[in-house]
């Protein structure tokens, strides 16, 4: 049992990792093609795992409308637009319009999936509103330096920004080109570097609480 | 007419007439001259490219003292047997002071000529196809108006390679750091080293235990993407850290996920918490489950479960996108203390802005090492520091050199800056 | 509690409300205010201007109806362009959520230019895997997507004749608002198959492009809905961007009202405390 648990899991690690790292140095029609043929295996087990996700989701949901839990009407919203979207989109085949005619399919998409997505969308700009006003204060020189740069870079990055204080647009241009860039490059270079050093403490074996379970 | 006007006049005229003549002798000994000069591509070599995955030849010559954009090249290709360059198909065509060696992004050590050179790959193009293993004859011709000089014919075969190198540089910098990151770790184990504070991690203690006070949930969310991005990995490892004190505390842990895969690793991780925590007996199969893999349908979800139970703190481990501030700013509504850690940079102001701590960028993957202080972790972060300051001492020594080059306007610094640059 | 302290524990609604008159508003009654064009929006107009008529333009669009407000308008605003030209306009979505209305998109604009489909441009669909697609579209285009959305071979489509992989295509624009999106584009495409690439994305995720932009890595970024203005000037067909920016000018100067005045009751309260 320890050897499937552990040890099994953690060989194929050492060994698929060994190998596709490799893969990268290797320009050589077969290595691309195993490339492919283990991105076409991942997208399958991913397509078998939405059953697991999809089971969990309604069981928990079954759970509430079970129980009654606060909420649980959600739940049922849950399974009637879940069961219906399958169903309809099983009875247009799939298709968002035949021949230039919306199919029912279509219809969801078009007048519930956009309009529904759109709204969660465009609360952002609501929310980024209500955040600046209660977080975005000067309590101290460096949060005054990027209450100032924020200003600027807002004002430069619109027409009226710009007409007002017309310098804005370059001294905006600028702190993005420059300051920004350069802070994300520092960032970026201390997350590659953490990211390698991940992979290869999991490729080795160092790192294997991810597969659950401590050490032994 | 005046004498002086008729005078001025004659001036004019003079002077027009010399400046005509001045421009259609000059005309006449520039086309003169472009016609004497252009001659047939010389040193020519063609190849099999190297280093690639087959498919392509490799054509090179040596420039010529006429190259300019008014000279064409022509690269002609055509079955092995052909000898006549002009029976031939053009695959590229091209002005003559354009595709130098040097445009192509290969390293300085894969040259085999000075970057001076023309080079040129043949490739399948629109009614012409290259196979491995099929020889073909190539050729270049120079153009202008309608004078064509030809080179000489080459045959040669394309092949598939076993190793890119221009890549050589990319795996010996890999292999260093991997091998830097095992010296540290057993350095680790042996020598005590200092880890600095990191505010956000003191503060899951005093999160999981506020939660336990009011009675209230802990949410924990492991971001956006699944198990092949490290930082959801790194989001996983605390998860069980944080999983196994909510189980010490007995307080409720909620973990709603975007991908099945992570939500099964993820169920592992947290059994295995409470086992460590000796409290499997509170652990729940349905601690975490799935919603949806959708962006703004999962938001909407987790901002409900917010609204609903309230939790009393917040986790937003691993990679967002613009959901950040949808999710955070719903938790700080309901008063959570919220903890953020994500090397998503650009979800970074939001999270900063709307959360109690943030961890930012690599603290997320410190962040395992300074909730187990295990050395195997901590030597794993001395590995990263040290990778950085060998980065940082590159990009210092390359500004010092940019700037000597620019003021003095010596070349020597430039082959310095090469180097660094193709070691990129 | 002070005044101070009340205001800045104002009901979030009311900022809600004040954020949403100031996109309302400007949206009711334009006002116009000319736009400037950035070097980084120019980089990608420049570069399809410069394409030979018949290049092969290859448009992705990976973004879903969320996004569609900003985006939308660049891709709309690049189509426009790329047909203008005559370019041979390949679309794809990496985007499951986004197929349908990529579709649209595309049909529109072919339509509003006169393009056929299947011989001046083609929409691809979607396929599965994210970024493992476009590692297939670049050994083999044919199989990483055997039919177009319409069901038809890709090998039999006038339009792809000869472009067996990314490896033909001529110039690339990736659409993001997310993973996959730009960065895929860049990491399992470009750089492993040489091809010349642009990026679009929505204005959060635009200053977290610029080190691609700033080291050469894409030739140009549109960013946002400012973007997605820009390139419509650019082209000279003003659209829904355009008529947006009055919104996005007052919905910008409105927060930066609000966080002067937080910031002066925040001032206020201390001296208050002392």
């Amino acid at each position: 049992m320890i050897f499937l648990r552990r040890q099994l899991p953690l060989l194929i690690t050492l060994v698929t990792g060994l190998l596709f790292a490799a893969q990268y140095y290797v320009p050589h029609p077969a290595s691309e093609q195993m490339l492919t043929s283990a991105t076409k295996w991942l997208q399958i087990v991913g397509g078998f795992a939405l059953i697991l996700g999809v089971t969990s989701l309604f069981h928990q949901h079954a759970v509430k409308i079970r129980r009654q839990e606060a909420g649980w009407g959600y739940s049922l919203v849950l399974y009637v637009g879940m069961l219906g979207t399958i169903a309809v989109g099983l009875w247009t085949n799939g298709k968002e319009s035949v021949e230039g005619t919306m199919t029912a399919f279509g219809w969801i998409y078009n007048y519930m999936m956009v309009p529904l997505q759109g709204t969660m969308f465009a609360i952002l700009a609501f929310f980024i509103a209500s955040a600046a006003y209660r977080s975005f204060r000067a309590k101290s020189r460096e949060a005054a330096v990027l209450l100032v740069a924020a200003v600027i870079v807002m004002m430069g990055r619109v027409p009226l920004g710009e007409y007002l204080i017309p310098l804005s647009g370059d001294v905006s241009s600028w702190i993005l080109n420059v300051l920004n860039s350069s802070v994300r490059r520092a960032i970026l270079i201390g997350v590659s570097l953490g990211a390698v050093a991940l992979s290869f403490k999991i490729i080795f074996g160092v790192e294997r609480s991810y597969l659950g379970g401590g050490k032994e | 007419m005046s004498d002086v006007n008729s005078q001025a006049f004659i001036g004019q005229r003079s002077v027009c007439m010399v400046v005509w003549t001045l421009l259609v002798f000059g005309w006449l000994c520039s086309s003169a001259l472009a016609q004497i000069s252009i001659s047939a591509p010389q040193d020519m070599r063609v190849f099999d490219t190297p280093s690639d995955g087959g498919g392509s030849l490799t054509v090179q010559w040596a420039p010529s003292s006429w190259d300019g954009p008014d000279a064409r090249y022509q690269v002609l290709a055509g079955d092995a047997a052909v000898t006549d360059p002009a029976a031939l198909t053009i695959i590229a065509e091209f002005p003559g002071n354009s595709k130098y060696v040097k445009d192509a992004k290969t390293a300085w050590w894969t040259r085999n000529v000075d970057k001076t050179w023309h080079q040129v790959l043949v490739r399948s193009a629109k009614g012409f196809e290259v196979k491995d293993g099929i020889f073909y004859a190539v050729a270049v011709a120079a153009v202008q108006g309608d004078q064509r000089v030809f080179s000489q014919v080459l045959v040669a075969s394309p092949s598939p390679d076993w190793f890119n190198w221009n890549q050589l540089n990319n795996l010996i910098i890999a292999l260093s750091f991997g091998g830097l990151v095992f010296y540290s770790i057993s350095y680790a184990k042996r020598h005590e080293i200092f880890l600095r504070r990191i505010p956000g991690l003191d503060a899951v203690d005093e999160a999981i235990g506020r939660a336990t006070e009011l009675g209230k949930p802990i949410l924990y969310l492991t971001g956006a993407h699944d198990l092949h991005d490290p930082s959801t990995i790194a989001a996983a490892v605390i998860l069980g850290k944080v999983a196994k004190r909510a189980a010490l505390y007995e307080t409720e842990l909620l973990v709603p996920h975007r991908e099945p895969i992570t939500m099964a690793v993820c169920q592992e991780i947290t059994k295995q918490a409470y086992l460590e925590a000796g409290k499997p007996d509170l652990f729940k199969e349905d601690a975490n489950f799935f919603i949806t893999a959708d962006q703004f349908s999962y938001t909407a979800a987790v901002d409900g479960i917010m609204l609903r139970k309230k939790p009393a703190a917040n986790f937003f481990m691993g990679a967002y996108f613009a959901e950040s501030l949808l999710l955070t700013e719903t938790g700080a509504s309901t008063g959570a203390i919220q903890i953020a850690g994500t090397d998503s940079d650009h979800q970074l102001p939001f999270f900063v802005t709307t959360c109690d701590y943030t961890l930012i960028g690599e603290e997320l993957y410190a962040a395992s090492a300074y909730l187990s202080k295990e050395p195997v972790q901590i030597g794993t972060l001395l590995g990263q520091d040290i990778g950085k300051a060998v980065v940082l001492s590159a990009i210092g020594i390359g500004i010092v050199l940019a700037t000597v080059g620019a003021v003095t306007g010596a070349q020597w610094p430039q082959l310095f800056l090469d180097l660094l640059r193709d070691l990129k | 509690m002070t005044f101070s302290e009340k205001m800045l524990k104002i009901d979030r609604r009311i900022i809600f409300l004040m954020i949403g008159l100031c996109t309302l508003l400007p949206l009711l009654y334009p006002v116009g205010l000319p736009i400037k064009t950035s070097s980084e929006v120019r980089g990608v107009y420049d570069h399809i201007e410069s394409l030979p008529e018949g290049s092969v333009f290859l448009l992705s669009i990976d973004f879903d109806p969320a996004s569609k407000p900003e985006l939308y308008p660049q891709a709309i605003a690049l189509l426009r362009h790329a047909f203008k030209k005559n370019l041979h306009v390949i679309t794809m979505t990496l985007w499951v959520s986004g197929t349908g209305m990529a579709d649209q998109l595309v049909t529109q604009v072919a339509k509003e230019m006169g393009k056929e489909n299947g011989t001046d441009y083609t929409f691809l669909g979607w396929s599965p895997g994210g970024q493992a697609v476009i590692i297939n579209m670049g050994q083999d285009l044919y199989s990483a997507y055997p039919s177009d959305y319409r069901g038809k071979p890709t090998k039999e489509l006038p339009i792809l004749e000869g472009v067996r992989s990314l490896k033909d295509v001529g110039y690339m624009v990736s659409l993001g608002a997310g993973r996959p999106g730009v960065e895929e584009w860049y990491v399992f495409g470009k750089d492993k198959y040489k091809f010349e690439m642009g990026g679009g994305c929505t204005g959060v995720m635009a200053p977290g492009l610029y080190p691609l932009l700033r080291s050469g890595q894409i030739n140009g970024l549109i960013g946002g809905l400012r973007g997605a203005a820009e390139y419509e000037n650019l082209i000279g067909q003003k659209g829904k961007a355009v008529a947006g920016m009055d919104a996005q000018s007052a919905t910008h100067l409105a927060i930066i009202a609000l966080v002067i005045m937080c910031n002066l009751f925040y001032f206020s309260l201390r001296q208050q405390k002392g």
